[in-house]
C-alpha cells in the first residue's frame, strides 16, 4: 500500500498531490478501514490483532483485490466485463484439470492459465471493435460461453488433487502476511504505474476520458478497447492463480460469486461508470472494505445475508456522495462562468 | 516569407444526408496573414474547419499544401502537415493535468515511459505565450471554462502549426484575455504562420485579421479578400444575403389587449441570466435574437424546469407558476419546446415517425391499463403529416432516414399533436435548406395567424426579420432591448446590430 501512495505522490509536486489527497475517495476509505479493523479488533478483545487472524483476514483479500483491478481496467475505457467471474471460473478450472489430469508442472500450468486468460481477452476485445456490438452484450455472450466451458471441464466434481507446489504457494505467509496477498499488491502497484507513467497507459484513460479528444490527437479508440480487455484479461488470470492456490479444490462454482464484488471495488474505490478515471488505491481499499464487512459478519457470526445487504449500501451511498460532490462542484464552477461574462459587457 | 500561399482548397463540396454543408467553397490561406472566417450559423464554417482538418474527407473538390494536392485522412495527418485547430467543442481529457493535455498530440516520452518533467517545461511555455498562469499539474476538470479555453489554445500552439485554425476561440474569454490571444495572433503571423480566425464578433475580425471569406449556405460569397475593402455593412450584407429578406405573407394581427400567454417579469437564473423581462401574447410572434453563447435556449431551458429560476415571476395565462420539467410545462400548461438539436434532442432517430409524433399525446390516447389503439395513434400522425407536408415513404418509416427539414417537421408535428398552447421554436432552420427554409417560415406564421403564441429564439436575423412581430435582443445573458418589427431587412438589421454593439448607448 505504501508502495502505491508513493506512485501517486512521485514528483515535483508531492505537496499539492497529498493536499488532493487527503480529499479524495482512497484518504476516506483508508479511514473506515484503520477505524473498522480497529473497532474489530476491539470488539473481538484483541484476537483480531493476533498473526493467524491477520493471515486469514489477508489471504482471502487477494482475488477481490485482482478481480476489481480487471473491472476497473475495463470501465477505464468506459467498457464492462461481465465475464470476469466466468473467465476466472474457467482459468481455474482449466489449471486445475491440467496439473491433477494430466500432471503438468505447476510452473508451466501458471503460464498456460495466465496466457489463456490474456486471450481470451483480447479476442473479447476485438469482438467488440469488429463488431461494433456494445461490449455488454459480447461480455455477456463470452461469460455464457466460459460458464460452459468451465463445467466441461468440471462437470459436477471437485478437482483438488493438483500440485504441492501450487498450495504451498497458496499457503505461504512470511511473518503472517500470505503471499498471493503479496502478488495481489504487487499486480496493484504494477497496474498504477502502468496506468500513471507509460504512455500505452495514458492513451487508454485519454480514450475513456473523452473519445473524440483521443481520436482528434490520433490515439485509436478501438485500439484502446482492445487494449483494456487484454488486460483486464491478464488481471483476471492472475486472480484465477491466487484463487486455485487457496481454495482446497476448484470445481464450477469457483468465480460464480466475483461479478458483483468486481463492481463493487471500482465504484466504491471512486471510479467512474463513464470512463477516463482510475483509482488503484481506492479500488484496493474498498476491496478491504468489503472484506472487512465479512470478517464482521464471522465474528459476530450475523447472517451471511447481511453481508450483501451492507455491500450494496455502501456502494449506494459512495455514489450518492459522489454525485453530490459533483454537482456541487459543478454548481461553483457555473458561478465562476456566469461573473466573467458580466465583467465582459462592462467594457 | 509572407504572401506564399500555404493552404489552398477550390470547389470543395461536403455532402451529410439531406444537406449540402458545402457546396463549392474556395479559400487561399497565405502566410503571414489573419484570416476571418464568417458566415451565419449553419453557413458551414465548422465544416469546412473540420474538412481542412482531416475530421471529414470531402466529397467534391481539391485541397493543395504549398501547392501539392493532399488528401487529410485523419486529425494526426493534417497535424503531421502542419495544421492546427482549436474546434468549437471541449477536446480536453477532464482526469489529466494541464500539461499533459497540452502534450497530449505528442506526449514526451522515454521508452514508453511518460516524462512528466519533460511535459511541464514545454506546457508552461505554451501558457506564457498566451499570457496564462495556471498550475500545469492542475486535472483540467477543476478550471474554469475560460481556463478550459485557453487550455485549448496552448495545445493548439504546442503543435507549431504553419496553419493555425480558430473555431470561435474568444467565446468565453474576458475582453483581457481576448486581447491577449489576438497579441499571440499577430506574433504567429508575423512569425510566417496563417491564423484562421472564426467568430460572430464582428469588432473582433475587424480589430484582428486583414483577409476575409464569407460563407453563406454552404457557398463562399466572398473569397480571401483584404478585409481593408469592406465595411462592417458589407460584411453583414454579404453574410445574411438581403435577396430573400421580404417575404409576402397572408396579414396577421396581434390582438395587443388580450392577456399574455407567457410572461417573464425580472427573471434571473442560475445559468447567470439576470432581469429578463418579456411577454407573448395569442397568436404573436416573440423573436429572442442574439449571437451563439447569448443565453438564449438556456433561458427557455430554465422556464421549462431544466434549470433553476433564482428570480423574479414566470405568469401563464396570467397567474404565476413555477414549473419543474418539461413534462409539467406540457401536461399542465401546455407548452411544447421545439429544440435547436433535433438530432439529440427532438426526434427519436430509431423511431417510426408515428412514435415521433404520438409521443406526446400518449396519455390522452391511452384507454385502460394504459392501453394506446395503434389505428388512433396513426389517425393523429397522420394528419399532421398532411397539414405540415412532411414527405415520408409511410408512417412507419424512421425519423432517422428523413432530411433534416422533414426531421424538423416531425418535431414540431409532435408539439401540435399535444394542442400546445404556447410553442417555443429554437433555431428552426439551421442547416436545412432554402426551399425548406421557406416552407418552414410560412408554417410559423400560419400557425400564429391561427392564434398561437410562438416565441422563436433564432441567430438567423433575416428569419426574424420574416416572421417576428416583436425583437427582443439578447447579449451576455441579458435583454439589451426590444424592437417592434417593420418588417424593412435594411433597418431592422441596422438596428439589431447597433442594439448589440452599442451596449452602453443602450442601457443609458
Amino acid at each position: 500500500m505504501n508502495r502505491l501512495n508513493v506512485t501517486l505522490s512521485q514528483g515535483s509536486w508531492g505537496g499539492s498531490a497529498l493536499r488532493r489527497f487527503s480529499r479524495s475517495t482512497a484518504a476516506m476509505l483508508l479511514c473506515v478501514v484503520v477505524v473498522g479493523y480497529v473497532a474489530l479488533g476491539i470488539a473481538s478483545s484483541g484476537s483480531f490483532f493476533e498473526g493467524p487472524s491477520v493471515r486469514v483476514f489477508l489471504q482471502y483479500l487477494a482475488t477481490p483485490i485482482l478481480i476489481g483491478l480487471a473491472q476497473m481496467v475495463a470501465l477505464c475505457v468506459g467498457q464492462l466485463n461481465l465475464a470476469v467471474g466466468a473467465l476466472g471460473g474457467f482459468t481455474a478450472c482449466l489449471m486445475g484439470v491440467l496439473m491433477a489430469d494430466h500432471g503438468v508442472p505447476a510452473g508451466v500450468t501458471v503460464i498456460v492459465g495466465l496466457l489463456t486468460a490474456t486471450a481470451i481477452g483480447l479476442a473479447t476485445g476485438v469482438a467488440i471493435v469488429g463488431t461494433q456490438i456494445n461490449g455488454f452484450i459480447v461480455t455477456l455472450a463470452t461469460m455464457t460461453i466460459l460458464l460452459g466451458a468451465q463445467y466441461r471441464l468440471t462437470g459436477t466434481r471437485t478437482v483438488d488433487g493438483y500440485s504441492r507446489t501450487l498450495r504451498d504457494f497458496g499457503t505461504a505467509a512470511p511473518l503472517n502476511i500470505p503471499l498471493v496477498f503479496v502478488t495481489a499488491l504487487v499486480a496493484a502497484a504494477l497496474l498504477a504505474a502502468f496506468m500513471y507513467r507509460t504512455v500505452a497507459g495514458r492513451r487508454l484513460l485519454a480514450a475513456g476520458g473523452n473519445p473524440l479528444a483521443a481520436r482528434l490527437s490520433g490515439i485509436s479508440t478501438d485500439r484502446q478497447i482492445v487494449a483494456a480487455h487484454t488486460l483486464s484479461g491478464l488481471l483476471i488470470g492472475v486472480a484465477a492463480v491466487t484463487a486455485t492456490a487457496s481454495l482446497p479444490g476448484v470445481n464450477r462454482s469457483v468465480g460464480g460469486d466475483w461479478l458483483l464484488p468486481s463492481f463493487a471495488a471500482p465504484i466504491i474505490g471512486g471510479v467512474a461508470l463513464t470512463g477516463g478515471s482510475i483509482a488503484v488505491l481506492g479500488t484496493v481499499l474498498a476491496a478491504f472494505v468489503t472484506r472487512l464487512i465479512d470478517a464482521a459478519r464471522a465474528q459476530f457470526s450475523l447472517d451471511p445475508s447481511w453481508v450483501n445487504l451492507l455491500i450494496g449500501l455502501v456502494v449506494l451511498g459512495t455514489v450518492a456522495g459522489g454525485r453530490l460532490h459533483q454537482t456541487r462542484l459543478e454548481k461553483s464552477a457555473t458561478t465562476d462562468g456566469a461573473v466573467l461574462p458580466q465583467t465582459g459587457g462592462a467594457q | 516569407m509572407s504572401g506564399t500561399v500555404l493552404l489552398e482548397c477550390e470547389d470543395l463540396v461536403k455532402v451529410f444526408p439531406g444537406v449540402r454543408a458545402l457546396d463549392g467553397v474556395g479559400l487561399r490561406l497565405t502566410a503571414g496573414s489573419v484570416h476571418a472566417l464568417l458566415g451565419e450559423n449553419g453557413a458551414g464554417k465548422s465544416t469546412l474547419i473540420k474538412v481542412l482538418t482531416g475530421v471529414h474527407s470531402p466529397d467534391g473538390g481539391r485541397l493543395t499544401w504549398n501547392g501539392q494536392q493532399v488528401h487529410l485522412r485523419s486529425p494526426l495527418e493534417a497535424t503531421r502537415t502542419g495544421i492546427g485547430v482549436v474546434h468549437q467543442e471541449r477536446n480536453l481529457i477532464p482526469d489529466f493535468s494541464v500539461a499533459e493535455n497540452i502534450t497530449l498530440q505528442n506526449p514526451p516520452s522515454h521508452r514508453g515511459l511518460v516524462d512528466r518533467e519533460a511535459m511541464t517545461a514545454p506546457a508552461v511555455a505554451c501558457l506564457a505565450e498566451l499570457g496564462v498562469d495556471l498550475d500545469p499539474q492542475r486535472p483540467v476538470r477543476e478550471l474554469s471554462v475560460a481556463q478550459q479555453q485557453l487550455v485549448e489554445i496552448a495545445k493548439a500552439l504546442y503543435t507549431e502549426s504553419r496553419v493555425l485554425l480558430l473555431d470561435e476561440p474568444t467565446a468565453s474569454l474576458s475582453p483581457q484575455e481576448t486581447e491577449r490571444l489576438f497579441e499571440v495572433i499577430r506574433r504567429l503571423a508575423a512569425r510566417g504562420a496563417c491564423v484562421v480566425f472564426v467568430s460572430h464578433k464582428l469588432e473582433e475580425v475587424f480589430e484582428v485579421c486583414d483577409t476575409v471569406t464569407v460563407l453563406r449556405d454552404g457557398k463562399s460569397v466572398l473569397e480571401s479578400s483584404p478585409l481593408a475593402d469592406h465595411t462592417h455593412d458589407d460584411i453583414v450584407g454579404l453574410m445574411v444575403g438581403r435577396a430573400h429578406a421580404a417575404t409576402e405573407m397572408r396579414p396577421r394581427t396581434v390582438d395587443h389587449t388580450a392577456t399574455p400567454t407567457l410572461v417573464l417579469d425580472k427573471v434571473s437564473t442560475a445559468g447567470g441570466h439576470r432581469d429578463i423581462s418579456l411577454e407573448v401574447r395569442p397568436g404573436e410572434i416573440v423573436g429572442l435574437y442574439g449571437l451563439v453563447g447569448a443565453g438564449r435556449s438556456e433561458l427557455v431551458k430554465a422556464v421549462l424546469g431544466l434549470d433553476r429560476i433564482t428570480g423574479g415571476e414566470v405568469r401563464v395565462h396570467g397567474s404565476p407558476v413555477r414549473i419543474t420539467s418539461p413534462r409539467q410545462a406540457l401536461h399542465e400548461y401546455g407548452i411544447g419546446y421545439v429544440t435547436e438539436n433535433r438530432k439529440e434532442e427532438g426526434v427519436f432517430l430509431e423511431q417510426p415517425i408515428v412514435r415521433n409524433i404520438t409521443v406526446t399525446v400518449w396519455k390522452r390516447l391511452a384507454k385502460a391499463l394504459g392501453f394506446v389503439s395503434a389505428r388512433e395513434e396513426r389517425d393523429v400522425a397522420q394528419d399532421l403529416v398532411d397539414r405540415l407536408g412532411i414527405r415520408v415513404t409511410g408512417l412507419g418509416q424512421n425519423a432517422g432516414e428523413l432530411s433534416g427539414g422533414n426531421q424538423q417537421k416531425v418535431s414540431l408535428a409532435k408539439w401540435l399533436a399535444a394542442d400546445t398552447k404556447l410553442l417555443v421554436i429554437d433555431e428552426p432552420t439551421v442547416g436545412v435548406d432554402v426551399r425548406t427554409k421557406r416552407a418552414f417560415h410560412e408554417l410559423i406564421w400560419d400557425l400564429a395567424r391561427d392564434g398561437l403564441p410562438i416565441l422563436l429564439i433564432s441567430s438567423d436575423l433575416a428569419e426574424m426579420v420574416t416572421l417576428a412581430d416583436r425583437i427582443v435582443v439578447m447579449t451576455d445573458h441579458r435583454i439589451r432591448g426590444e424592437l417592434d418589427n417593420d418588417r424593412d431587412y435594411d433597418r431592422m438589421s441596422g438596428r439589431v446590430i447597433r442594439l448589440i454593439h452599442d451596449r452602453d448607448a443602450v442601457r443609458s
